[in-house]
């Protein structure tokens, strides 16, 4: 739309132009041969090609206010199809960030951060739409259960956050659009003492945001 | 003993106040209480309420208060056994104060180890107190301190004696002089409080609003450093305490993991992972620059210097599982420590230079556990149902504090290093956890 617009102006400013340009180099002509072997300068006063007669200021005149009537039109309607497409392009963003927040939490055994084979096949899942929508980054956030230390557990959250991403990177994800974030057992998804509380807080969590 | 030859006494015993109250007589003193001894028994002692020394004015409960607060923080020490006045043969009425007036029958069939009266005088508001230890078996007074000061110092002048006490005897000053640094969590954040070590202030140090943790002292007390992720990342930050500011000094890509202070308070150690996996470093603030002192694939964490310096024990899992191991300052002559059991982590190195407590499985919860630097005399010092981690020393060597789980709440707690005399820490109101204890160097006064 904005290109359209664009095209429009530019056209009628090329006639207006043109028709400008053919009445000087007429009036110029005639003024040269009267006045032959004078300077420059003298030719340059008298120059009044960019002068339209009366009634050719006339015409272009209401070319103008055409072109103006016309050119609000476009305008209104260009802002209107603008915002109609950053809606639709924010719902589809939308829709996508949806889709990206179903990508599920993948876990780990205690003590351990290499990738499970269910873990392997959530990661594809990921990587492929993450080439599918390239205006998408992720963070890989490694978890762990409470159990053991605090510093362990943000060593051990580290290497889960890397395994992941390092898998992701293997997939074709570019690693600018990977970071990774370790917290260790600080966060964890179920408060429980247990071991399904445990088991479901050993994990990579994935959240996906639009890319700057 | 005659009122009038008391004062006399007291008269002449101000002369002496100064040199007793520096506390830095160099005293050969029998250690009566081999507190080491793993089959440490308390010592039975008795309090009896305070004289009033002075009958000018008004005293109100300050004989029982003496006597009782005496007996609670003696009772926290974890070394005696405070007699139930209930018990007392002795008249109260009578003022026994003098080794010569005590009828030291009257406290042997109580089976009293040691008895313990004072006295003291007021006017207006300033006091002075005299306390008198005596020894029921030989008879005879071991220990005689006197102080002056404000009424509003009594609690003070209290702790000053107790640690004189313990001084005397178990060779060891006591830890009122100390604080323990915790984590308190609440939700997703978690900040770093200042708890006395008898639990009756408790400070909120941070207040940054996300998850900070991992706090370690400098050797003055002055300062505390910690790990936060107040900006995003866990980022590595030292905090002043008087007057407040605190700046962050490493801010890699990855983990910025606080440690321990050197001895000397010159380095620093802390855990990076910017070189692609956790590595151990040493932050040296005279040139300011980082020493790479692990370099390993594994995990390696949790670096602790030994009391001299020129050993640091940390935890590596090169062997397949999280392992203590003790390598030289400088990285060189890595050792493996702890063979038993597949998790141990969090070593603390006791400040005597002698033992390492550590967290490790047995049965299905965390435990602490000592052992020797030479990784002989493995020692399983807690039995909690509901599990202990991350022990750390009182500077003095006789207490571990660590983090337990009571009842589904996570509390700090104190025990002699032996295991016994089990204390949790209160802490504040609003917490639902408390993890992560750093025990501060001794600060001088209560």
């Amino acid at each position: 739309m904005i290109r359209h617009r664009f095209l429009t102006t530019a056209a009628v400013i090329f006639f207006a132009a043109a028709f400008v340009m053919v009445a000087g180099c007429a009036k110029q002509q005639a003024l040269e041969e009267s006045v032959a072997g004078t300077t420059p300068a003298v030719v340059v006063a008298d120059d009044k090609s960019g002068v339209l007669a009366p009634g050719e200021k006339k015409e272009l005149a209401v070319a103008e206010s055409v072109v103006e009537d016309k050119d609000a039109a476009l305008k209104a309607a260009a802002l209107e199809e603008q915002a109609a497409r950053e809606k639709a392009e924010k719902e589809r963003q939308q829709q996508l960030l949806t889709e990206a927040a179903a990508f599920e939490d993948i876990g780990f055994d205690f003590d351990k951060y290499d990738l499970k084979p269910e873990a392997r096949a959530a990661i594809q899942k990921l990587g492929e739409w993450l080439l599918a929508n390239q205006a998408f980054v992720v963070t890989v956030e490694g978890h762990c259960d409470e159990r053991g230390t605090t510093e362990y557990n943000l060593a051990l959250g580290d290497r889960r956050a890397n395994a992941a991403a390092e898998y992701l990177v293997a997939l074709g994800v570019p690693a600018k659009r990977i970071t990774t974030i370790s917290y260790g057992e600080e966060l964890p998804l179920d408060p429980g003492h247990n071991e399904e509380a445990w088991t479901k807080n050993r994990r990579d969590h994935f959240v996906i945001t639009i890319k700057n | 003993m005659h009122r009038i030859e008391m004062k006399k006494a007291i008269r002449i015993l101000s002369f002496l106040l100064p040199v007793l109250l520096v506390g830095a007589i160099p005293v050969q003193s029998k250690v009566y209480i081999d507190i080491n001894a793993p089959a440490f028994q308390r010592f039975p002692i008795a309090i009896t309420d305070f004289y009033d020394l002075g009958e000018s004015a008004p005293v109100g409960d300050m004989p029982i208060w003496f006597s009782d607060i005496i007996g609670s923080k003696l009772d926290m020490t974890g070394f005696f056994r405070v007699i139930d006045k209930k018990a007392f043969l002795e008249n109260p009425e009578k003022q026994a104060f003098t080794a010569a007036d005590i009828n030291f029958q009257d406290w042997s069939v109580l089976k009293v180890d040691f008895l313990l009266k004072g006295g003291f005088i007021v006017k207006d508001q300033d006091l002075t107190v005299e306390f008198r230890l005596y020894d029921v078996v030989e008879g005879r007074m071991i220990l005689g301190r006197r102080y002056q000061g404000k009424l509003n110092d009594r609690l003070k002048m209290v702790l000053k004696f107790i640690d004189e006490m313990l001084v005397e005897l178990t060779g060891e000053s006591g830890v009122f002089d100390t604080k323990i640094a915790v984590v308190g969590k609440s939700g997703t954040t978690s900040e770093i409080y200042l708890i006395d070590f008898d639990d009756t202030n408790t400070v909120k140090l941070t207040n940054f609003k996300s998850l900070t943790m991992m706090p370690s002292w400098s050797p003055d007390g002055d300062y505390i450093t910690f790990t936060s992720y107040r900006d995003g990342n866990p980022d590595h930050y030292v905090l002043r305490r008087k007057p407040f500011s605190y700046r962050r000094i490493s801010a890699f890509n990855g983990l910025n993991l606080a440690g321990p202070w050197s001895p000397d308070g010159k380095k620093m150690l802390t855990v990076l992972t910017k070189d692609g996996n956790e590595e151990i470093y040493i932050r040296d603030f005279t040139n300011n620059s980082l020493k790479r002192i692990t370099n390993n694939p594994a995990i390696d964490v949790s670096p602790v210097w030994s009391p001299d310096g020129e050993n640091i024990a940390f935890v590596s899992d090169r062997s397949g599982s999280p392992q203590i191991f003790v390598m030289n300052a400088d990285g060189g002559e890595v050792r493996r420590l702890t063979y038993e059991g597949n998790y141990n982590t969090s070593p603390s190195w006791s400040p005597k230079g002698n033992r390492i407590a550590f967290e490790g499985r047995a049965g299905g919860a965390f435990q602490i556990f000592t052992i020797n630097e030479d990784g002989s005399g493995l020692v399983q010092v807690t039995f909690e149902p509901g599990g202990c981690e991350d022990p750390t020393w009182s500077p003095n060597g006789l207490y571990i504090a660590f983090a337990t789980r009571q009842r589904g709440e996570a509390k700090v707690c104190i025990i002699t290093a032996n295991g016994l005399n089990f204390r949790p820490l209160k802490g504040a109101r609003g917490i639902s956890s408390f993890q992560g204890p750093s025990w501060s160097p001794h600060m001088g006064t209560p």
